[in-house]
């Protein structure tokens, strides 16, 4: 098939998407009313860790508008447990019920749930419940936890251990013999709050007469979520339908089924009547998966030319206290980027996943490859420190070179592609690296703390081939070209910001030859997206673009037939470009999609053997995961007195593969940078050492805003993927796995002459200050 | 959350451990107790509307006396929950006569939990510090009154 | 995110307000609803009754008078930051509204909504403070005026009984040298140390909020936390927050000369 003059696909067009949502007028969870709903509000666990001793709802159910008060001894034995796809042999589970039963084990555990006739009516009958709570120990210190004498988050566990789990390969201990030096340091990655703008919600609503329930939730995963929920509510699943309205932001926190999600069907069913929940804020903070949680302890053995020679890292992964979806899978995606973008023949990772009295952790932005990148990073900085080398030559030393690609790490990964250099280069011209290097010297030589941070990174994403992922990587898409010769393009993605409604339009304009506007692209419900594996990590347009392209491709080939047998020719002497499909040589003798699609609906006059109609769908198995990379430069002053970090520059080369729409892939990094300068100086999730969460609001919990993004250069090269026909690489979490070390280095560096070499993050101004305050007093 | 205070009562110590092992000297001092109900022999339901300003919650809870050692010592233990949260403490009392006056020491711990513990975490501890300076200025009070 | 019951009135004039307030006991008063509405979203302010007083139209004003200037209680914040008068003749007072939350925050909050609320943290209590202003209560049995040295009683009580209302700030006019320098906590924006300076003449009146459990004059421009124990959190220690209000002061100090 003949590419077509490109038209949109390169172009940075506004997004589609972008007019609704800015009106006010897109359609969220908590916008949708349904006839006889009910409302649900739950009563959660002030406690970490409590015995439940009893409950009493007489009060609550006594309150008019008060359709039923149920606790864990109504439901829990009605309903399974919430899924875990990641398995390990030794893993422990405590098998997570939809509301607490004899004990409650982290903050804002649910321990009850009202549903009413209003929102307000519920809320009011939570203060009614009295629950009978018998503190117990909390375990709020994940190495504490690991003690002999510890409290145990799950005393029939008998253990803190939810895991361990262990990547090895090459010869580690000839590694560590051979090294003229080893490197150590410890790093933690802290747990974080990924607090997306819209909460949690769903509504549930059964139909009894035809046995099928229908879930509107907001989500990043209705396909998974209708492979997972009749584990949870006995609905099979050709009798579920799956709806994910628009969603206020995801990042993770929505790649789950939750307890809330399967209880709400569950009393749908059980009630008769629909049934809504919209979390709080503070819910949000305390029961809505948290993520990373690593302390990590790295040792690297290198020659004292910088050449890596083995990395071992021992990290303990703080889980909270029981599994989503994903929590035991996250550190072990961090084994497999562990050597990032360098070549090093030995590796060594031995993961120990802990239990606490917490909120459990799951997939947030990056999902466990910030803290590969972060950790392997912070330590090409530490190591060249040691050795008295540059920071820069260090990388170079140990980059595999563009010809050495596909190129196999001792992981067991193969990076499809990569020119780790060139983006180096590239990053350093946009920034001004020799100007940047002088205006350092000139700043310290006046007594400023300035430093130069940065980050060379690459990252695995567009999950991926099915061998890898627990229900399959493949991606599914449908596209339609309809009588009118309008066109409908379904993925089986769910996009919830990432803009496919206007990327994929571009491709499909581009490769049928249709106006732009002509295309309508449809997500998110699983009545109208039949199969699907969503979007979480940076995938939707590298498989499912690919899928969209298979489709195109299908229904090009068709309309040849029928282009040939309406102009009366053979189809191999058909051409296709720019929608229209001509006789070789006689361009004139043509037709475009506008004649063939009513021809082939109303079918009429259409070859024997032909299939009325022009929609074809597609599957896409990808055959690798892709490799997005880059490097990051960043210049920082930090104020003396206060601890305070100013931006001084900010750029960023990102090499996703060819790109779509430079806005899209811009917004991505841009959004990216924000969540990591967010990580780096000033957020945190805090529970105090009883496990009680201090960082439950706005009030404590410190998001970026607009006025802390920093003025930033970005580039980008282009290095395409050979793992999917679009040469894609994705973007979606590689801002974040780039910038993260990057600024943390630059913090670093300006610190550096005071001989300080790593300090944790967030790097908050009080330990800025403080580490400021012991250098200067060691050096008396 | 821990602190230790001392406080002088120009009372002999027999008077003050008196004093401070009465329950209805117990709910006048503690600020904003509403209720002290006796359950058992050193137990009590307590109802406690406590909070700063304007924004006071009911904290419905028990206050127990243990290891009571007249005219020694003594530990408060208290724990109490409400909408906003949850406070359990033990507050060990020990006196000292010197000179005719009695010196009241207090090693308190206390946990707090649920709302206050996050949204008030920057006032807790200036809040906890008044209410027991509060106690111990209506505790010298009382007794001077006995 | 949803309060309990409550009444609600909406009285013409502060004296209709004040009548309200003291015929209700378990009342509180409505202006701009930033501090109250997310207590009461959070329950953990729980009245039986609210007074809103937010269309009570006499009540938001900044007019000249004598050697003073007069802002009426229900003056937002972005009045203040926007008046000409005041950037002319008070101009410390714009300053501090600029730090005030954001936008939208300084669209609705009140000087005098936020002024009896008393976080220790809020910004208004450091200027007020360090101009010595004088701050009018009206209740029952009718005004009464309180110098802002009285005015904050503790942590998060002033001078206002529950069945009063704080309706006038006066303040004096001051020459240009003045600022005020504010360490933000990061989460919500309040202060962590906030330090107003005036210099009036050969006197350096210094008023800090966001270090201890109630705003202060500081007394001694050297050790500024002298007499307070400054606040501890997860966002500061009492060392550091020490540590700021004396860089904080001495920058504003060096920024108020620099203006004269």
């Amino acid at each position: 098939m003949a590419a077509a003059t490109k038209k949109y696909v390169g172009q940075p067009l506004k997004r589609v998407e972008d007019p609704r949502l800015i009106k006010g007028i897109a359609t969220y969870i908590d916008d949708m009313t349904l006839p006889g709903m009910l409302h649900v509000a739950f009563l959660r666990s002030p406690y970490a860790h409590a015995k439940i001793n009893s409950i009493n709802t007489d009060a609550a159910k006594a309150l008019p508008g008060v359709i039923g008060v149920f606790t864990g001894a109504e439901v829990n034995d009605k309903c399974g447990v919430v899924p875990c796809a990641s398995q390990m042999p030794d893993l422990k589970n405590p098998n997570h019920k939809v509301l607490a039963g004899g004990r409650a084990y982290f903050v804002g555990h649910a321990v009850a749930v009202v549903v009413a006739t209003d929102r307000y009516v519920a809320r009011d009958a939570l203060d009614l419940i009295e629950v009978d709570y018998e503190p117990l120990p909390a375990v709020s210190d994940p190495q504490k936890a690991l003690e002999k004498n510890s409290p145990l988050t799950h005393p029939e566990l008998g253990s803190n251990t939810a895991f361990t789990w262990t990547l090895a390969n090459g010869d580690i201990d000839a590694a560590f013999k051979q090294a003229d030096r080893v490197v150590h340091q410890c790093m933690i990655h802290q747990r974080l709050t990924p607090m997306a703008i819209e909460p949690r919600g769903c509504i549930a609503s059964h139909h009894p007469g035809e046995g099928t329930m229908t879930l509107w939730t907001s989500t990043q995963i209705p396909h998974l979520i209708r492979t997972l929920l009749p584990g949870m509510i006995g609905v099979a699943e050709n009798k579920l339908r799956i709806v994910a309205p628009e969603v206020g932001g995801g990042f993770g926190s929505k790649l789950n089924l939750y307890a809330e999600e399967a209880l709400c069907c569950h009393l749908a069913m059980r009630l008769g009547a629909p049934v809504k929940w919209i979390e709080t804020r503070r819910e949000n903070a305390m029961s809505t998966i948290h993520g990373r949680d690593q302390i990590a302890d790295y040792e690297i053995a290198v020659k004292k030319d910088g050449t890596l020679l083995g990395i071992k890292s021992r990290t303990i992964a703080d889980l909270g206290s029981y599994l989503q979806l994903l929590t035991p899978a996250i550190p072990t995606l961090t084994g497999l980027m562990l050597g990032g973008c360098y070549k090093c023949k030995a590796v060594r990772m031995d993961v120990t996943g802990v239990y606490t009295n917490k909120m459990a952790t799951d997939a947030y932005r990056g999902a466990g490859r910030p803290e590969a990148t972060y950790a392997i990073e912070r330590m090409m900085d530490v190591i060249a420190d040691e050795l008295g080398l540059d920071p820069i030559k260090v990388r170079q030393k140990n980059f595999p070179k563009p010809g050495e690609f596909p190129f196999n790490t001792p992981t067991g990964l193969t990076y499809d592609s990569g020119n780790y250099q060139g983006a180096l280069k590239k990053a350093q011209q946009l920034v001004g690296w020799e100007k940047l290097l002088k205006q350092r010297d000139t700043a310290r030589k006046a007594g400023k703390l300035f430093g130069i941070g940065i980050s060379t990174y690459v990252e695995i994403c567009a999950l991926g081939p099915s061998k890898m992922m627990a229900a399959g990587g493949w991606e599914w898409g449908c596209v339609r070209i309809e009588m009118s010769a309008k066109v409908t393009v379904i993925t089986g993605t769910t996009p919830h910001g990432q803009g496919q409604e206007t990327s994929f339009a571009q491709i499909v304009a581009d490769r049928l030859g249709v106006p732009i506007e002509d295309i309508v692209v449809m997500r998110g419900d699983t009545a109208v997206a039949h199969y699907g594996r969503d979007t979480y990590g940076s995938r939707a347009t590298a498989v499912g673009g690919s899928a969209i392209v298979m489709c195109i491709d299908k229904l090009v080939a068709k309309g040849k037939i029928l282009a040939a047998h309406l102009l009366r020719t053979k189809p191999n002497k058909i051409e296709f470009r720019d929608g229209n499909f001509f006789i070789k040589g006689s361009p004139k003798k043509s037709v475009t999609w506008k004649q063939l699609a009513p021809e082939s609906y109303l079918a009429k006059n259409i070859p024997p053997n032909f299939e009325p109609g022009f929609e074809a769908s597609s599957f896409f198995e990808p055959s690798n995961c892709t490799y997005p990379f880059g490097t990051h430069i960043v210049a920082v002053q930090i104020d003396r007195e206060t601890g305070e970090v100013t931006f001084v520059k900010y750029t960023a080369v990102d090499d996703c593969g060819p790109q779509i729409n430079p806005l899209l892939v811009e917004g991505q990094v841009q959004g990216g940078i924000a969540h990591s300068l967010g990580q780096v100086l000033f957020e945190r999730t805090v529970y105090d050492e009883n496990a009680q969460l201090i960082t439950g609001e706005f009030m404590d919990y410190a998001m970026p805003r607009a006025k802390d993004i920093p003025e930033y250069l970005l580039g980008s090269t282009v290095t395409p993927s050979p793992s999917n026909p679009l040469g894609i690489k994705g973007v979606g979490e590689a801002g974040t796995i780039g910038a993260t070390p990057a600024i943390a280095n630059a913090v670093i560096d300006a610190l550096s002459p005071l001989g300080i070499r790593h300090l944790d993050l967030p790097l908050l101004p009080e330990k800025i200050w403080k580490a400021i305050q012991q250098a200067k007093g060691s050096q008396k | 959350m821990k602190f230790t205070g001392v406080c002088k009562i120009p009372a002999p110590r027999e008077k003050v451990f008196n004093a401070i092992t009465d329950p209805a000297v117990l709910q006048r001092c503690i600020e904003g107790c509403e209720k002290m109900v006796k359950t058992s022999e050193d137990s009590y339901d307590a109802h406690l509307k406590i909070g700063l300003a304007g924004m006071k919650g009911s904290y419905v809870g028990k206050i127990q006396l243990k290891d009571v050692k007249p005219p020694e010592s003594y530990t408060l233990i208290m724990s109490g929950k409400g909408g906003p949260g949850f406070v359990n403490g033990a507050a060990k009392i020990s006196l000292a006569e010197k000179n005719g006056e009695t010196e009241l020491h207090c090693d308190a711990d206390a946990q707090v939990g649920g709302l206050i513990a996050a949204i008030g975490s920057r006032l807790i501890e200036a809040a906890a510090k008044r209410m027991a300076d509060e106690f111990f200025k209506k505790l010298a009070a009382e007794v001077g009154k006995l | 995110m949803i309060p309990s019951s409550f009444d609600y009135f909406r009285p013409q004039n502060l004296d209709e307000a004040v009548k309200f307030l003291s015929q209700h006991e378990d009342a509180k008063v409505l202006a701009g609803g930033h501090s109250l509405i997310p207590a009461m979203k959070l329950r953990l302010a729980q009245p039986g009754t609210v007074i809103d007083i937010s269309r009570i139209g006499d009540l938001s004003y900044i007019r000249e008078q004598g050697d003073k200037i007069l802002i009426g209680a229900m003056t937002t914040h972005h009045d203040i930051e926007s008046s000409a008068l005041l950037k002319e003749k008070c101009p410390l007072l714009p300053e501090v509204a600029a730090c005030i939350g954001d936008v939208q925050v300084r669209n609705k909050g009140t000087i005098g909504g936020s002024l009896v609320h008393a976080d220790p943290a809020a910004d208004w209590p450091a200027p007020i403070l360090a101009l010595d202003a004088e701050l009018e209560i009206a209740g029952s049995n009718g005004r009464r005026a309180v110098s802002a040295s009285e005015f904050f009683v503790d942590m998060m009580q002033t001078a206002v009984q529950p069945n009063e209302i704080l309706s006038e700030i006066r303040i004096p006019k001051t020459a240009k040298s003045v600022a005020y320098v504010k360490s933000a906590q990061k989460a919500s924006g309040f202060a962590i140390a906030g330090v107003a300076v005036v210099i009036f003449g050969n006197q350096t009146r210094i008023g800090v909020t966001g270090v201890a459990a109630k705003p202060f004059r500081a007394s001694s421009v050297e050790n500024i936390c002298a007499d307070v124990e400054p606040l501890n959190d997860i966002h500061a220690s009492a060392e550091f927050r020490a540590h700021l209000a004396q860089v904080n002061a001495r920058r504003a100090v060096e920024l108020a000369r620099s203006r004269e």
